[in-house]
């Protein structure tokens, strides 16, 4: 199973903790046969391109150096991230079975993958804009939302990390709940369920 | 090239959605490339009461939702309205089975959506540019006009071929993002003449009334009402040209200036002789057009001029700065007068001189109608554009996309 995981941090980089779990999911992945193609964000810190322990990892630049906000910055920086993610898929003989697109940032270029490409992709949800801002309504938060709506509507699961999370995923976009899967890092059966989520958002392929 | 190319034009306007002249050039090329065998697909967003898809003149329009992300600025809606139009494109591409053969995106307003597309379906980009920040904005003074800039850049980068409307055009993009010569071409802009050819001056003495008194001298001013079209020159121009002549200025179109203009005319007392109509539909502009003694384009920075081409199809003497594209379109005494830029004095110069010189006016009228029906024709310029789809596809067929 060859599988693209899009992220916003991965370390070196490290904004939150998302870079440290996405790392150990891909380890993970790795040690389970499963063909793990990290694309995220380069701040320079590496090249464009490595494979620590077995992750091939591409990292791109925003082609668009100036920004009034991280909105406009997220979204063209989505269109290299989908650039790198389409040479996978043709690189690897079309062969990419399934995204997992970690928060909000790079759901645009999941939701393309899949329009042009039929990959399915796993929203996986680290955190909400409405927690993130309080609740707050400005257009700014309200695009954010929608891009996290635009992702909910479209993966074929999505994976949370706690029953709250779920609980508020449901409150908030009304997503039905047999589409939400939680899992608990590093929780016992934890690689289990993440390979049992793939095996069915990727339609039933082999993991 | 062994059948017609497949192209999917990305335009953020497209008829009925008018808001400047990226809509006209993107349907009649469309239909022309229509007419001249290829398979046309366009890609634009959303207008109250226009259909999601429909089929005019065997072009395929498909209208994507451009209000569903709420916005905290127009850039930001432009990129997350690329988001929908990326989305709902790659659909359709993939419901063709990929069958597009070239991706050509007019204005960074597009940049997104073309540039993903190009990618995902490893298929040629080009791009039109039809103007730029750094032109519309006389430099570059703020991160958001820079990330436009960028944006454009970004675009042309991508793009196999860029298409300018005009010489001055290829110059300007050639220098503002510094492209290398050959990726450039020119393509001239068109105008449709059978759309004017409909309506005869002589008809329309009625329409005429509710403009201008019978003894006014009608000069029309058609644009969007902001400081690179210079109409803040043609107001401080009338006032000069009132002296000479009875005529009524209209002013058709919208934009930030018009407050501030219709209240310096209305405190100078010439709410009679200057008339802001705002923005009108297009069979009243085609007879404002016919009716008019005489089109003025005062602008500042002008990419091509497209207006200019209307009035010359409508058989209206016209009268335009010595900028951009109108400089290239215009020969001075023969096909219109020409008028040094920002200067009012020269332009009200101009217009007196094509107001009371009536053998004047018919001969520059009458050469421009016939230089338009020459050089600025749609099925010539769909040719020309279809040729330079067949020479990219003959590159692309020799890369390891392909």
């Amino acid at each position: 199973m060859h599988v693209i995981i899009l992220s916003w941090e991965f370390p070196p980089r490290m904004v939150g903790q998302l870079a440290d779990h996405v790392k150990e999911l891909a380890l993970q992945l790795v040690k389970n046969k499963v063909k793990t193609y990290v694309v995220t964000y380069d701040d320079f810190l590496t090249g464009e391109y490595d494979e620590p322990e077995g992750i091939k990892t591409y990292r791109v630049t925003n082609p668009v150096r100036t920004h009034i906000g991280v909105l406009t910055w997220v979204l063209t920086l989505n269109q290299e991230v989908e650039r790198a993610a389409a040479n996978v898929y043709y690189t690897t003989g079309k062969s990419v079975d399934m995204i997992d697109a970690h928060d909000w940032h790079f759901i645009s270029a999941a939701v393309t993958l899949k329009k042009a490409l039929g990959i399915p992709f796993i929203y996986s949800v680290e955190s909400l804009e409405e927690h993130r801002s309080h609740g707050a309504n400005s257009p700014f938060n309200m695009a954010i939302k929608s891009l996290e709506w635009l992702g909910m509507y479209e993966a074929q699961k999505l994976i949370v990390k706690s029953d709250w999370m779920r609980d508020e995923v449901f409150r908030l976009f009304k997503v039905p709940l047999e589409k939400i899967t939680v899992v608990a890092p590093k929780s016992t059966h934890w690689m289990k369920t993440i390979l049992g989520t793939y095996h069915d958002a990727a339609g039933g392929k082999g993991v | 090239m062994t059948s017609a190319p497949s192209i999917m034009m990305l335009s953020w306007e497209f008829p009925p959605r008018i808001v400047g002249g990226i809509s006209p050039h993107v349907y009649y090329l469309s239909r022309s490339l229509a007419k001249n065998g290829a398979k046309v697909y366009v890609v634009t967003c959303d207008f109250p009461g226009a259909p999601q898809h429909e089929t005019i003149d065997g072009v395929e329009v498909f209208r994507i939702d451009s209000y569903k992300n709420p916005s905290p600025d127009f850039a930001t809606w432009v990129y997350l309205m690329n988001v929908n139009m990326q989305k709902e494109a790659a659909a359709l591409v993939r419901s063709l089975d990929g069958k597009i053969d070239v991706f050509h995106a007019h204005d960074w307003l597009v940049a997104d959506a073309g540039i993903g597309l190009k990618h995902v379906f490893r298929k040629p980009l080009l791009t039109t540019i039809h103007s730029t920040e750094i032109g519309r904005r006389n430099g570059i003074h703020y991160d958001y006009e820079r990330m436009i800039h960028e944006t454009e850049a970004w675009l042309t980068y991508e793009a196999w071929r860029v298409i300018c409307c005009s010489h001055y055009m290829v110059s300007h993009v050639q220098w503002a993002f510094g492209l290398p010569q050959d990726k450039l071409v020119m393509v001239p802009n068109g105008v449709n003449v059978e759309t004017y050819a409909r309506t005869e001056r002589e008809d329309l003495n009625g329409f005429r009334n509710r403009f201008a008194l019978p003894e006014e001298k009608i000069v029309l001013f058609v644009g969007r009402l902001v400081y690179e079209k210079g109409v803040h020159v043609l107001v401080n121009a009338a006032f000069k040209v009132l002296r000479q002549v009875n005529a009524k200025f209209i002013i058709v179109g919208n934009g930030y200036m018009k407050e501030q203009l219709s209240g310096l005319v209305k405190n100078m007392g010439f709410s009679h002789k200057i008339l802001f109509t705002g923005f009108v539909d297009d069979d009243t502009l085609r007879k404002l057009q016919t009716c008019a003694d005489v089109c003025v384009v005062p602008s500042l920075f002008e990419p091509f001029g497209i207006v200019a081409l209307e009035a010359m199809a409508a058989k209206s003497p016209i009268v335009v700065s010595d900028t951009g594209g109108l400089s290239e379109i215009v020969e001075h005494d023969v096909t219109g007068a020409k008028a040094y830029p920002e200067n009012p004095d020269s332009l009200a110069w101009g217009i007196t001189k094509v107001l009371l010189d009536e053998g004047y006016a018919n001969w520059i009228r009458h050469n421009a109608y016939k230089k338009i029906q020459e050089q600025y024709d749609w099925h010539q310029i769909a040719q020309k554009t279809k040729r330079i789809y067949e020479t990219v596809l003959s590159e692309y067929s020799r890369s390891f996309w392909s």
